[in-house]
């Protein structure tokens, strides 16, 4: 609730801020960001900056809007059939790409088409089995069995809808870097590890932009970023150290805005392996760590303790009573599992991925060791962490590993799903501590060809009080994120998926 | 002396090969896979394994290495696997702003160096001597993040007197390459002092002296040209460690130079983008030295070439 409440304050202070004033147009907006994106290509980006950028340039067909609404973008209305097998796009009429393309049904099969032979097709539509142009602006899409996330997941960015034509003349093997889209704005330049230009569309269907461009400029340093912005070199920049927060904030001309985010930070057990077959030892574990603790004094407040394994903000969500600090709590029951004196084991975890990750593992570990459990840290370099967790289970050597999740559909399945069923384990899908529990497998199926939402929603309360009761992970936190903007910069939005959107934004000065 | 130059050039060529067989083989002996690295932490073994066979990461390493070396002798350097671009293209996009910023600095090292160098030789300890020692000593051992920010704090931040970070026009070269420039124009200035206060206390400068000859003539036409060749020596060496060092300066100053992308390649296990970008700056490497040679013969017509 936390974050919601935080996302509603910002919200309405942009909201009053923009409707105090009269847009002015024209102006270039720079913004600041730390990575360069992987690509341009809807169906390779994997990173939020590569979103970021996209998101200008080539639409989606649903919008999910920064209060995780569905909202109709290219689609105007949808409709699925009472079976959930038939599930039928209703497009918007006049839109046109840049390169002056009209935008169909047809246009919008090629896409899909495309993207259904790209790598992260499973993961987004895997029952859907054909796709059908119905007349120039209707697409069907028809199903073997109801996928209740299809809707949602209209809204990712890997299924933007660039023109046909420059798919058309894609040399074989290559990737779209100078993406072609019906976005308020048309790419423009992109200087690799520099910064990416966007401008003006003026045939755009919509309100058109105030601002004649957008750069979007790497910066990769934290502190760097800062200075920018202090000097104006930089309109709005993501990613704050929670520590600078403060003196940013009380910096004339600038404001901080803070964002949830739809990551989860978790610490997952080897479930197959003894102690950890123990619900009692995992509860103990729960019991043992101070999570708000770790939220208020390493995250500096930025974030929120979790509550569920997926954020407040993500459908499906429904809130369980954290465990609470309680070392006595913890060792009675490590007592009662045959552990009175505790025992030993390992704890990996990533170093620089996630906000304070390492401090974060050594408390964790300075917790555990008060309650008699003698936990090893082990830090791996980030590639060699992801080749690590990716064993099967007679190979696994973890006992112990923190990692994140960004449940970037916002739909529960997907924050769940390939986390606990056990037909995902790893290597196969990404359950990496071998979890597995036919209840959970079950609940986790019915969600997913439930088409009633009100069930859906019951179906996951009941999983989700499954997973905290079963203490499937240590349950830690999810993050948020801290922008800061310099005050000129009238009606950016800040996104949940870790975007600064500036279709309607323009500079007072 | 051009028959040296291409012996030199075509002894290159070993070297260069070298350098390939290290980088292709230190990469491989990471831990970490490029296709679960593309894939990311969301990516199903499936999907991780028709990365993989679309990189040709599934083929043993001697064809991988075959492949690798066939491209190479054909001027092509392969394809990213983060970005699907030439490698080429990716790697020479960045390397021009890298060249930029190292050059800069050390043209700037070199005259800073040798000018404080020399005067504080020629005065030893005086008080320009002692600051400009104890200056140097700061320059050396100030570590580049910490450098770069209080010059941005100072210059852009309190005067706004430059652009603090970002890569266009001249006044945004000169933070970036003071930043770098530093600890080299601390070592050049404290190795021609060091050098040049010995060739003072030579018969020759006395004798020199004793002709009648002007101070400054004493000093440049005597004293500094036979200094010289190990102060050019060190000049060469430092190239290599600026280009090296650039990372940093880059990753402060949001330079969009080739130590990033080496960086960043690594990270994401980007093999073609690493091998290729170290095989360039080897050959960077592998010039300058050359020409440092070369320059000895310029500096000391002594020196022969055969």
């Amino acid at each position: 609730m936390q974050g919601k409440l935080l996302l509603v304050a910002c919200l309405l202070v942009a909201g009053l801020v923009a409707v105090a004033q009269v847009p002015k147009v024209g102006g270039e907006m720079v913004i600041g960001f730390g990575t360069d994106p992987e690509s341009l290509d809807p169906n390779k980006i994997t990173s939020a900056p590569a979103g970021m950028v996209l998101t200008h340039i080539a639409e989606t067909l649903l919008f999910m809007t920064e209060d995780l609404q569905i909202a109709p973008l290219l689609v105007e209305t949808w409709t699925v059939s009472v079976d959930g097998l038939t599930v039928m796009l209703y497009l918007r009429k006049g839109v046109f790409f840049h390169d002056g393309t009209p935008f169909n049904a047809e246009a919008v099969k090629v896409n899909l088409e495309r993207f259904r032979k790209a790598t992260y097709a499973f993961l987004l539509f895997p029952r859907v089995q054909t796709i059908d142009v119905v007349d120039e602006y209707t697409i069907r899409f028809n199903l073997d069995k109801p996928f209740a996330p299809l809707i949602p997941h209209l809204t990712h960015n890997f299924v933007a809808i660039v023109s046909p034509k420059q798919i058309a003349e894609l040399p074989e093997g290559r990737d779209i870097m100078e993406p072609i889209g019906t976005g308020p704005f048309k790419f423009d330049k992109w200087v690799r590890g520099d910064y990416v230009r966007i401008v003006r569309n003026d045939n755009y269907w919509g309100q058109k932009p105030y601002l004649d461009s957008v750069v979007f400029k790497v910066v990769p340093s934290d502190a760097t970023r800062l200075v920018l912005l202090e000097t104006g070199q930089i309109h709005a920049m993501m990613r704050v150290p929670p520590l600078d927060a403060p003196r940013v904030a009380a910096t004339r001309g600038l404001q901080v805005v803070q964002v949830p985010s739809v990551r989860t930070i978790y610490i997952a057990f080897n479930y197959q392996k003894p102690p950890f077959t123990d619900v009692r030892v995992r509860q103990a574990i729960n019991y043992a760590v101070d999570k708000e603790a770790i939220v208020k004094e390493i995250l500096g407040g930025v974030g929120g303790v979790s509550d569920a394994p997926i954020m407040p903000l993500i459908y499906g969500y429904s809130p369980q009573k954290p465990y609470p600090y309680d070392p006595e709590m913890a060792k009675k029951l490590l007592a009662e599992a045959g552990f009175p004196r505790g025992f030993k084991c390992t704890l990996y975890h990533p170093t620089g991925r996630y906000m304070k990750d390492a401090a974060i593992a050594e408390a964790v570990q300075a917790y555990l060791a008060e309650v008699g459990i003698q936990a090893e840290l082990i830090t791996m370099e980030w590639a060699a962490y992801l080749a690590f967790l990716r064993k099967p289970v007679n190979e696994a050597t973890f006992d112990m590993f923190m990692l994140g999740w960004g449940c970037v559909t916002l739909d529960a399945d997907y924050g769940l799903f390939p986390l606990f069923h056990t037909s995902e384990w790893a290597p196969v899908g990404s359950n990496r501590s071998f979890y597995s529990n036919p209840v959970v497998d079950n609940l986790l199926d019915q969600a997913r060809v439930e088409t009633n939402p009100a069930t859906r929603l019951a179906i996951y309360a009941d999983l989700i009080r499954v997973l905290w009761e079963d203490a499937g992970w240590l349950f830690l936190h999810y993050e948020a994120q801290i922008n800061a903007q310099r005050t000129v910069a009238k009606g950016l939005i800040h996104h949940p998926r870790e975007y600064i959107l500036a279709h309607r934004a323009w500079l007072d000065q | 002396m051009i028959q040296y130059a291409v012996r030199r050039l075509l002894l290159a060529i070993p070297t260069l090969f070298g350098v390939t067989i290290l980088v292709f083989g230190m990469l491989r002996m990471l831990p970490g896979d490029p296709a679960q690295a593309m894939a990311g932490v969301h990516a199903t073994q499936e999907y991780v394994a028709q990365v993989r066979r679309q990189l040709g990461l599934d083929q043993p390493l001697h064809i991988q290495y075959g492949r690798f070396m066939a491209g190479l002798l054909r001027g092509d350097l392969g394809i990213s696997i983060r970005t699907g671009l030439p490698v080429s293209r990716e790697v020479w996009s960045r390397l021009i702003p890298t060249l930029e910023l190292t050059g800069v600095s050390l043209a700037l090292a070199t005259l800073v160096g040798i000018g404080v160098g020399v005067v504080s030789a020629v005065k030893p300890y005086s008080i320009f001597d002692y600051v400009s020692m104890t200056a140097a000593l700061i320059g050396l051992s100030a570590p580049v993040f910490w450098l770069g920010l209080m010059l941005m704090l100072l210059f852009s931040v309190q005067l706004r007197w430059l652009p603090a970070a970002g890569r266009g026009g001249l006044a945004n070269l000169v933070l970036p390459s003071v930043t770098l420039a530093a600890s080299s124009v601390a070592l050049i200035a404290r190795f021609t002092r060091s050098t040049m206060l010995e060739v003072m206390r030579q018969d020759y400068v006395n004798t020199a002296r004793a002709k009648g000859l002007p101070q400054g003539t004493v000093i440049l036409r005597h004293a500094l040209r036979n200094a010289l060749i190990p102060i050019v020596t060190i000049i060469g060496l430092r190239f290599g460690a600026l280009l090296s060092g650039a990372v940093l300066t880059e990753t402060v100053f949001a330079w969009p130079g080739v130590g990033r992308l080496i960086v960043d390649s690594i990270s994401a296990r980007d093999y073609p983008v690493v091998q290729g970008a170290v095989l360039l700056l080897a050959l960077a490497f592998v010039g300058i030295n050359l020409v440092v040679d070369l320059l000895y013969g310029l500096v000391n017509p002594r020196i022969q070439y055969d």
